[in-house]
């Protein structure tokens, strides 16, 4: 346990989910792609293999004490299972380069067996650094997965701009890409729940950034439901992010069954306390870049109070969290910062007093 | 029958604010036929369907993937009608302006809106494509003589690329030449000034507003 807290993040989770005291607000600041840093290791070299990925996530909670662990099976792990190519940047996740799919209409061509742990070599590597995330520190702190949702699954598959065109073009197609995923998908994440890890489910390329909200509501929200379903049906819990503009869809998102809900930076905490707060608990949203990434410390101090203002009360909960997984050489004092923050504005029992 | 000029005007630009390629195409072969001026054809018809998609787009209307098939319909006209632009026409001066995803990142969708939106506007873009190594912003501006170079990243990690590039055109001595905009999700106008860059927009629509400003083009 960290030196400055009095419970352990299992505790404190625990308490959160039955509405017990605990001795702070649950905080977790997403330490994903960044968790390299905490083991001066790159981010090739985290990925490189299941214990460095395992030990960049021990060394942030020994830091830290950040309330979970969070491994790294990722947005783009379909698609290169499959066969789509990415660049090997040294300190950076790598971008698809080239995609597997080129014609919609050869949707039935891909092979699920590339898939399973058997064949899929990344796909084992972050199986296995779940286990010894979970085996070193299951007994103190919850590690969870962040892995891509069905339509960011499709956009790693085929390229995205193909994608938004065959809404409208090639529905047919692009419902059985969809399809393809989602149940690939249900298969990958059953294997992390077996080994205790929860289902962050990340969807970016379904932000309303990108997407209409009818095209959320065709396309992504329908096999959302199912596969959340499938997570509740093998014992796992999931907490659903979209990053960007999302204001228009948390509802709809909520709808999927989730279990939490993460918010991007850019989305205002209080509206969707109003709008959801009394249905599932809310994550966010500190400033991943402006903020942990380009910030100080104390603008960091000053952005978790205005988090916690907004989203103390909200019903069924409120969790300190960046409003995305931190990535980039940040510095990592902002971090400690963020953990400083969460235990001094948001001691138990929380009092807005201490963070107006 | 010949059909008149304006209706024709007409069907190029609805065909491309509707999405309609087939409208668009069959429009644009009519109006060359018809012998109607090409270069109001293509301002008139196809640029001016193409302008209301982005008041649309930024009213909120509209999202990226009708842009995007509003986009599609006005290069399927402009396919027809450009290759018989007057010499005169095609050399006329455009404002000139380099874009591309920043060495490092892949995503496109952004650039390629913003792409749009200024050749919609009369710009002459070069689009480098993505993933593109820094110094090349560079060269391609000296051999094109950019006025403005659009720098676009959606990745944290690749974000400092940007600054690469500012830095990379003082040290061959353009900088002073031309304009240098910035965006893309993890960019803000606190990250532009940081880097000094010349100006940062959230979305393509305002990219434009910006740009033109910048280049004292309004």
């Amino acid at each position: 346990m960290h030196k400055d807290d009095k419970m352990t993040p299992n505790q404190r989770l625990q308490a959160f989910m039955t509405g017990k005291e605990m001795d702070r607000i649950l905080s977790i600041p997403v330490t994903c792609t960044m968790s390299g840093l905490a083991s001066g290791i790159t981010h090739k070299e985290k990925r490189s293999s299941a214990k460095n990925e395992a030990k960049a996530q021990i060394d942030c909670y020994k830091r830290f004490g950040n309330d979970m662990l969070i491994t790294d099976y990722g947005l783009h792990g379909v698609g290169t299972a499959l066969g789509s190519q990415t660049n090997n940047p040294e300190d950076a996740v790598p971008a698809i380069t080239d995609y597997i799919l080129k014609d919609l209409s050869k949707v039935d061509m891909l092979d699920p067996s590339k898939l399973t742990l058997e064949k899929d070599e990344a796909f084992r590597l972050h199986c296995e650094a779940t286990e010894i995330c979970v085996e070193k520190l299951g007994h103190e702190v919850p590690t969870g997965v962040l892995i891509s949702g069905p339509f960011t699954a499709a956009a790693s598959i085929y390229k995205t701009e193909s994608l938004l065109r065959a809404t409208r073009k090639d529905k047919e197609n692009l419902h059985k890409l969809i399809h393809f995923c989602n149940e690939n998908l249900k298969k990958i994440y059953k294997e992390f729940i077996k080994r205790g890890a929860m289902i962050l489910m990340c969807d970016p390329i379904a932000s309303g950034t990108i997407l209409h909200k009818k095209q959320y509501r065709e396309f992504v929200l329908p096999y959302t439901i199912d596969l959340v379903n499938e997570i509740h049906k093998a014992g796992g819990m999931v907490c659903y992010h979209i990053c960007g503009d999302t204001t228009a869809i948390v509802s709809d998102m909520v709808e999927s069954g989730c279990d939490m809900l993460s918010i991007d930076n850019i989305v205002d905490l209080s509206y969707v306390k109003k709008e959801v707060g009394d249905r599932v608990p809310i994550l966010g949203n500190v400033d991943p870049v402006e903020v942990m990434y380009l910030g100080k410390p104390e603008d960091v101090k000053r952005s978790v109070k205005e988090c916690l203002r907004k989203g103390y009360d909200s019903e069924k909960g409120y969790i300190l969290a960046s409003g995305c997984d931190l990535s980039g050489n940040l510095p990592l004092e902002n971090i400690d910062a963020f953990m400083e923050a969460a235990r001094e504005f948001g001691k138990w029992p929380l009092d807005p007093k201490n963070f107006l | 029958m010949t059909i008149s000029k304006n209706e024709l005007l007409k069907r190029m630009s609805e065909g491309v604010l509707e999405m309609e390629e087939d409208v668009v195409i069959e429009a644009a072969n009519n109006y060359l036929e018809a012998g109607y001026p090409v270069l109001e054809g293509i301002l008139e018809g196809l640029v001016d369907g193409m302008n209301k998609a982005s008041v649309l787009y930024d009213e909120e209307e509209y999202f990226v993937t009708d842009v995007l098939l509003c986009s599609d319909a006005m290069y399927e006209g402009l396919n027809i009608l450009r290759p018989h632009l007057s010499s005169d026409e095609v050399d006329r001066k455009k404002p000139t302006g380099v874009i591309g995803v920043v060495h490092g990142d892949t995503h496109d969708i952004g650039k390629n809106l913003v792409k749009i939106m200024l050749e919609t506007a009369g710009f002459e873009m070069y689009d480098l494509g993505r993933d593109v190594p820094l110094i090349d912003f560079v060269e391609k501006s000296k051999e094109v003589k950019a006025d403005l170079i659009c720098l676009s990243t959606l990745m944290t990690t690749t974000m400092s690329g940007m600054e690469t590039v500012i830095n990379l055109l003082k040290e061959h001595g353009i900088r002073k030449d031309l304009k240098v905009i910035v965006g893309g999700g993890p960019i803000s106008q606190k990250f532009s000034d940081m880097i000094g860059a010349d100006g940062y927009s959230n979305n393509a629509v305002e990219a434009v507003k910006l740009s033109k400003s910048l280049l004292g083009l309004v």
